[in-house]
């Protein structure tokens, strides 16, 4: 193998995969990014296992082949070669980079060594639109569940249907669900249970305006633009019916000022429980209280104004679930409805120019004690 | 923003402290001795704990068993090999837990802080008391105390003294029988140099083995190096903890009412077990007995830990964490379980030993979270909660074994 490159493409190829090789691995040839050259250029491939990723740069190739090197140590020493072209080659097992009168050899592993990257067939599968996709994942991704107890809650709950896209996460405590009219699509119907590491791989590679091939194989997806690629294994199993638990019929409706009231939370935060982050929140006609009391360290309290005409209730909840929530919302007014002190309370956006947006977060309230 | 000083915490030893460790002399056998006067009271070679046709094991050995080289935890079938003429009677567990509240009665009396480390070890710390016993060296007033301890509790102790409760407990190892040991201020470093690596507490065998590879085997092998070199052996956070130990640098304060940090009850069974569905029995009977002690003290626990012992004496344990905390007999059992069958394939062998423990305790008067979806996805939820306290208190009216779950019966 045998190839000249720039070094931006260089640079460019090597941080586009390396940030899909492992930190720690039992297996070396993780440690490694492969390279590919042929006709069109270099394909460069790095993997965990659970998400690979594979980018073409251009690059004049004057012998094809191919060979694993190690990525770490390539991503630091283009990060230093001068603004030259870099000539790459390979003898046996190793790697050479000459750049300037910069020459360098690294022990590399045969690509064989290399797991087989999914075959995925793109023909049969589905287009979307970058930005679409990027929506979805930035308003609901965070809502994933970290804890192993409930794997199939590790990953975010994709569902593509003709003319509609959702996307929705939880972790059991709470939930984000966002829904976005898609261009209807010739294939069928399809649900897809997505790490959230391959959607931050998807969010960081595609651009807005990229529109995006997505197909399946087996239990893989691949999503592929414009020499980008990322496959990722799916987490198989049935996602607990999540539409069965977002409340219908929470009655009391109160509109708030959503940066009002992230401050507010934010200073109650500072007194809360570190173990549980709990907040009392009381609602009056008008107005919303906020308390705070956590034995051996003290009390707080903060109130807001709001829109609000329903019954007093009294509701508790985990201050950082409340804060991730508001973070998320796009617009600065928020309507959030609830119905009793123990059931799951909602928020939406509330757009300035009235046009609805299917965006919906979820909070399950802390039971109060006293 | 700075961290909120915690009230009520004391702080760690100075240099002046005063620390003594009151240490039990073969405990469990001056109980057995003082509950039976006349017939295992004058037995001179006493094993306490397992059974005399040798299952289960030492819980404690008189001294004069112990020059046959029988040790605690020993089997007790390895230990009647060493010295067939023992006499073998089981632990008095009652009369123990009250004369170990007797002596921590005695203790409170005479140290303003007093902390038991185990049913026959408490750490006093004498600190401040100085002007109080001015015409008295701490050796002084240790070895009034264990005077008091022996004329009140007809129980005899050593203890170990310095202005460290590390290096008090080694002192108290040296005091035994009977004795005190104190090191004076000053002269810590003396004492912690003529000691071998593997005496510290906190030392096990495995870290022992490391250390020696390395050729470190005495305090002062390891006194030579530099930190960084003990953090890249044995990484950052045990190079530093040991670094400051041969130094004989100890922060931990005594308290009083030091919180709970576990729960765990194990069995030794009179013969070896292979069934499986046995083994259950027993496993569900620990569980109903440490989830009762769990919901007594108002605790949850987030983590459960199994242990086995096979026939071969090989012990193994497996751990589970979870993100919810729980409290009810039905959760601790499910996950127990599965804990159970992982460490039964892993070695499909008869089994001598069963131990459940509960750990990562939290106060149950936390509030807790709501869930999203069904409870009976959960671990528990609020109608099992209700349903494991009913029980409980039917069982503190009528007896353990008023209520008992089906499964802990024979089939």
């Amino acid at each position: 193998m045998k190839f000249t490159i720039t070094r931006q493409h260089l640079h460019k190829g090597l941080a586009a995969v390396s940030a899909s090789i492992p930190t720690k691995t039992t297996l070396p040839v993780l440690s490694n990014i492969l390279f590919e050259a042929g006709q069109d250029g270099v394909w460069m491939s790095g993997t965990d296992l659970d998400v690979a990723v594979r980018v073409l740069v251009p690059a004049e190739v004057s012998e094809q082949g191919s060979l694993t090197a190690p990525g770490k140590k390539l991503q630091e020493i283009t990060k230093e070669l001068p603004d030259q072209p870099v000539e790459v080659l390979t003898r046996g097992d190793q790697i050479e980079l000459k750049c300037g009168r910069a020459h360098f050899k690294l022990n590399g592993l045969p690509a064989e060594e290399f797991p087989t990257l999914p075959e995925v067939n793109f023909d049969e599968g589905w287009t979307v639109e970058g930005r679409h996709l990027h929506s979805l994942i930035e308003h609901t991704a965070f809502a994933v569940s970290t804890e192993e107890s409930r794997p199939i809650l590790n990953g975010a709950l994709w569902e593509l249907r003709d003319g509609e896209m959702r996307m929705v996460a939880t972790n059991g405590h709470r939930l984000a669900r966002m829904g976005i009219p898609a261009r209807s699509s010739s294939a069928p119907s399809a649900d897809f249970i997505v790490p959230p590491a391959a959607l931050g791989q998807v969010q960081r590679l595609f651009k807005d305006s990229d529109t995006l091939e997505v197909a399946q194989s087996g239990n893989h997806l691949g999503f592929r633009a414009s020499g980008t690629e990322v496959y990722t294994r799916l987490i198989e199993g049935s996602y607990p019916n999540y539409e069965q638990v977002i409340p219908k019929d929470n009655d009391k409706i109160a509109i708030i000022d959503k940066n009002l009231l992230a401050s507010a939370v934010r200073r109650m935060a500072v007194v809360a429980s570190d173990q549980t982050h709990r907040l009392r929140m009381t609602l009056e006609p008008g107005r919303i209280h906020l308390d705070v009391q956590t034995p051996d360290l003290g009390e707080g309290h903060d109130e807001l104004e709001v829109q609000y005409e329903g019954e007093g209730l009294e509701i508790g909840f985990n201050a950082a679930y409340l804060l991730e929530v508001l973070r998320h919302m796009p617009t600065a007014d928020i309507k959030m409805s609830f119905k009793a002190p123990e059931r799951a309370a909602t928020v939406v956006p509330v757009p300035d120019d009235g046009e609805e947006m299917d965006y919906l977060c979820l909070v399950m309230p802390l039971r109060l004690l006293d | 923003m700075s961290p909120t000083p915690h009230t009520g915490a004391p702080e760690p030893p100075g240099p002046e402290a005063r620390i003594l460790l009151v240490d039990c002399d073969a405990f469990y056998v001056q109980v057995a001795r003082l509950e039976d006067p006349e017939g295992v009271g004058k037995t001179r070679l006493l094993l306490v704990g397992g059974s005399s046709t040798g299952r289960g094991v030492v819980t404690s050995a008189s001294y004069a068993a112990r020059e046959y080289g029988v040790r605690s935890a020993m089997p007790t079938a390895q230990a009647l090999r060493l010295c067939p003429e023992a006499t073998v009677v089981p632990v008095p567990r009652d009369a123990c837990a009250r004369r170990s509240h007797d002596i921590q009665k005695v203790l409170e009396r005479l140290s303003p802080v007093v902390q038991a480390a185990s049913i026959d070890e408490f750490y006093l710390d004498l600190s401040g008391t100085e002007r109080l016993f001015a015409t008295e060296t701490l050796a002084v007033t240790a070895e009034r105390i264990r005077r008091a301890v022996l004329e009140e509790t007809r129980i005899s102790v050593s203890i170990g003294g310095s202005t460290r409760r590390m290096i008090a407990k080694l002192a108290a190892g040296l005091a035994k029988p009977g004795g005190v040991h104190v090191v004076p201020p000053g002269r810590e470093a003396e004492f912690m140099g003529k000691l071998d690596l593997a005496h510290i507490p906190g030392i096990g065998p495995a870290m022992v083995e490391s250390l020696e590879q390395r050729g470190l085997v005495t305090v002062p092998d390891a006194l030579a190096l530099q930190e960084g070199w003990l953090q890249k052996w044995l990484g950052d956070q045990r190079g530093t903890w040991l670094h400051q130990r041969i130094r004989g640098i100890d922060p931990t304060p005594v308290r009083s009412h030091e919180p709970r940090k576990s729960i765990s009850s194990e069995r030794t069974f009179s013969r070896d077990i292979d069934d499986n569905a046995e083994l259950e029995r027993q496993l569900m009977k620990l569980v109903v007995s440490i989830g009762g002690t769990l919901r007594k003290k108002n605790l949850r626990a987030r983590t459960i830990t199994v242990k086995i012992r096979d026939g071969d004496f090989t012990t193994r344990s497996a751990a589970h964490t979870l993100p919810d905390a729980v409290e009810t007999d039905r959760a601790i059992v499910s996950v127990a379980r599965s804990l159970f069958g992982e460490l039964r394939s892993a070695r499909p062998t008869k089994t001598r030993l069963l131990g459940v423990g509960l750990s990562n305790l939290i106060d149950r008067d936390v509030p807790s979270q709501t869930e999203l979806f069904d409870e009976d996805a959960a671990l528990e939820g609020e109608r099992d909660r209700a349903l494991s306290r009913i029980m409980d208190d039917l069982r503190h009216r009528f007896g353990d074994q008023a209520v008992r779950p089906g499964g802990v019966l024979r089939s």
